[in-house]
């Protein structure tokens, strides 16, 4: 008598958490994740671990306290939310920045897209253990760590902006500083970029990997390098242009793919990019003040929106104002907030092994997300 | 996707058969900021509908709760000559917003934001006290977690959401977090309080008598 | 670029971290570090307290005149009061060293006074203030400066209003 084939009970999924305290993530994210085998079914995500409630704080300080509170958002966009608060609260006002200031305040944001996107781009090579390149970028990257600091006197909050204007100035000296610090850094960027182009290494890694589809990308509303690496080249800096950009050339990039290796490829660009719009803004410096010297700007009550590119993407902000000399509410939106459900496309049919990667791939930032 | 049409507010009102305000302003690099308040939020599917078809991408949505405005000073009033009471003066109306909804401190403004191409268009739907809204996340998949943030921060219903769960906040705080709330610096004994400078001051004195 | 050559390059080149405190490193002059203040220059106008984010900064009165404090636990280093300061009374060093012990954590407090004087003109008690500035049109000299020095708030404007009527 032969025995019947029971039918073995194998579950379909298993639930792996990621998170919220992991290896591959800086910050606190919970991540559940359906896994068959090795392969990714579906991913849930649990966020919140580093909520602090900055829009409640934002409506408990005057503003401007709450220049200097919308930068500690998060430290890798500290240039971008400053600044959109501030066109913000200036639209209110009617205040008109002057000349410099605009160029002023470009180039702070373009350098600190420098250090950002180099940021995301080491840490992509460390997660697939490439411990030597990611050492290496990083240490280019402290070039443009040297700037910040020299030029404004921190290395991630720059405190740059001001309701008005901006809070630093360049003088021949510092000028001079930056410009040798550009030179060094520009040709770095450049073999970073052909490095990231032809290694073996990153290319198994990251080429196919992760893929968001045109289609997708457009339904969850993803901007930034994300969405330019789809094929959605959408930036603010064209569509809405603001501060000095009109008067700048920025170049426009998308790449068709959709997968960490664009998205990788696409913010190298961008740095690389941006150390020319910061020669080209040094070039055109206009002379003049560097802010409007208001020690108590005059805020009507009224409401107004205002976006910028962060170096993750379009960073729109609502302020609303009463009379009162705190802001009634402050919202902002920020770049990384529609990636997370992008992740849901990414994540489909990906390894396990893969999951840190794609999950870097939209340069999370999770305090970003969270406030 | 194109920027906002020139005849976007007539467009709007065909749908929102209940009217909305319109305003707008552009600045000077060609960039149209635009806000539509409606005066029903049942019409704000239609108006979201259209702007679907507009190509319009949903960027952010922000509820708050604005306060009562400040009340006016009442004049005094004059006594009749023998001393009697003055006359009983009649309920002050409470201010509304467009479309009749009573600013008293209680009503909720929520605001979504849509980007068409650069240009934004604020679409504002207020919703009174114990009130609810139709989710727009079967229209745009961005909606999905602003709803649910505004569902934690305040007292508002969102209709029909797909995924009502909390996004941000424990599931074990209380809702309607904005509402009422302690800043987590007072609980964690961070804030700069006067406790905080006496034991400066005590220090110091210790330091340098 | 192959990465042999670039971790080539890299070797060849040696370390690139400062062996701070084994051997020297470089602080930026523009670095936004430790606040001081200079109780003779100030002016007595808290806009120093009344900007900064953190509410790091006290003016308190002290039996001796104006005490200020500013503790930097508390302070977030952003600069906005040295940038809102109309006489750059306080200002940030670019001096980061300020590790310290937990014992010494009330310590970590840059303290000054801005001591009492008697007005030379009605002899009340009264801060020794700088004279205020900013606004002043035409500016003050330094004569009308060290004039105003030694006297208390009423005084000085009536002062203002003199110079004023005599232009």
């Amino acid at each position: 008598m032969t025995t019947p084939d029971l039918p073995v009970s194998v579950p379909e999924t298993y639930t792996i958490p990621v998170g919220p305290l992991h290896v591959a993530l800086e910050e606190p994210m919970y991540f559940k994740i359906d896994v068959r085998g090795e392969t990714v079914n579906a991913v849930d995500i649990n966020a919140g671990h580093v909520h602090r409630g900055i829009e409640y704080l934002a409506t408990h300080r005057s503003i401007t306290q709450t220049v200097v509170l919308t930068e500690r958002i998060c430290s890798l966009c500290s240039a971008s939310h400053p600044e959109s608060f501030a066109m913000a609260a200036e639209t209110i006002g009617a205040i008109e920045v002057p000349e410099r200031a605009k160029f002023l305040r470009v180039i702070a944001a373009e350098v600190k897209r420098i250090a950002s996107n180099l940021f995301n781009v080491a840490i992509l090579a460390h997660l697939t253990g490439f411990e030597t390149l990611f050492m290496h970028v990083m240490q280019v990257r402290e070039i443009a760590q040297d700037i910040k600091e020299g030029v404004f006197g921190n290395r991630m909050d720059l405190g740059a902006i001001c309701i008005g204007g901006v809070r630093y100035d360049l003088d021949d000296e510092i000028i001079a500083e930056l410009r040798d610090r550009l030179d060094r850094i520009a040709p770095l960027i450049d073999e970073v970029i052909d490095t990231y182009r032809t290694n073996g290494t990153i290319l198994r890694r990251t080429r196919g990997v992760g893929v968001l589809t045109r289609e997708d990308a457009i339904a969850c509303g993803v901007v930034g390098p994300v969405a330019r690496a789809s094929g959605v080249v959408y930036d603010v800096r064209h569509a809405a242009p603001y501060a000095a950009y009109p008067e700048l050339e920025v170049a426009a990039r998308g790449l068709p793919d959709g997968d960490v290796w664009s998205r990788a490829m696409i913010r190298l660009h961008e740095a690389r990019d941006a150390v020319d719009i910061v020669r080209q803004a040094l070039a055109k410096l206009p002379e003049g003040p560097s802010n409007l010297g208001l020690e108590r700007p005059d805020i009507p009550p009224g409401q107004a929106m205002a976006k910028v590119e962060a170096p993750r993407g379009e960073l729109v902000y609502y302020l609303k104002t009463n009379d009162g000399s705190s802001p009634e509410r402050v919202k902002w939106r920020v770049p990384t907030f529609m990636n997370w459900d992008a992740l849901r496309f990414m994540l489909a049919d990906a390894k396990v092994a893969d999951i840190a990667i794609v999950v870097n791939s939209i340069d999370p930032c999770i305090s970003c997300t969270e406030r | 996707m194109t920027r906002l049409p020139k005849d976007l507010e007539a467009r709007l009102s065909a749908v929102a058969p209940s009217g909305i305000a319109w305003q707008a302003a552009t600045d000077a690099n060609g960039v149209t900021t635009a806000w539509a308040e409606l005066a029903d939020r049942n019409d704000l599917v239609p108006v979201a509908t259209l702007l679907k078809e507009l190509g319009a991408r949903l960027s952010m949505t922000t509820a708050s709760q604005p306060p009562a405005p400040p009340e006016e000073d009442e004049e005094e009033e004059e006594e009749t000559e023998d001393g009697a009471e003055p006359a009983e003066k009649p309920e002050k109306p409470v201010p509304t917003s467009f479309g009749g909804t009573p600013l008293d401190g209680t009503a909720y403004h929520l605001a979504y934001h849509f980007d068409l191409d650069g240009d934004t268009l604020t679409v504002v739907a207020w919703v009174p006290q114990g009130g609810d809204i139709a989710s727009l996340t079967p229209l745009y998949r961005t909606a999905d977690w602003g709803e649910r943030e505004m569902m934690e921060l305040y007292a508002v219903v969102v209709r029909d959401h797909p995924d009502p769960r909390r996004l941000f906040i424990d599931p074990a705080i209380e809702p309607a977090v904005f509402e009422r709330l302690i800043p987590y610096s007072t609980l964690v004994n961070a804030a700069s309080t006067k406790g905080l400078w006496d034991k400066i001051a005590k220090v110091r004195k210790e330091v340098a008598p | 670029m192959n990465v042999l050559t670039l971790f080539a390059r890299n070797l060849l080149r040696g370390p690139v971290t400062d062996p701070y405190p084994f051997g020297p490193t470089v602080t930026q002059k523009r670095f936004r570090g430790r606040i001081e203040f200079d109780a003779a220059s100030c002016e007595g106008c808290k806009l120093c307290e009344r900007v900064c984010p953190s509410g790091a900064i006290k003016f308190s009165k002290d039996p001796n005149g104006l005490a200020f404090d500013c503790w930097h636990a508390t302070c977030v280093f952003c600069g906005t009061c040295a940038f809102y300061c109309p006489t750059g009374s306080i200002r940030q060093t670019n001096d980061w060293s300020l590790a310290h012990v937990a014992a010494d954590k009330y310590r970590m407090v840059e303290h000054g006074l801005i001591p009492n004087q008697t007005c030379v003109e009605c002899g009340a008690t009264t801060l020794d203030t700088a004279p205020m500035q900013s606004g002043v049109k035409p500016p003050l000299t330094a004569e009308d400066v060290a004039t105003l020095r030694p006297l208390c708030p009423k005084c000085r404007a009536k002062f203002m209003k003199n110079r004023k009527a005599k232009k």
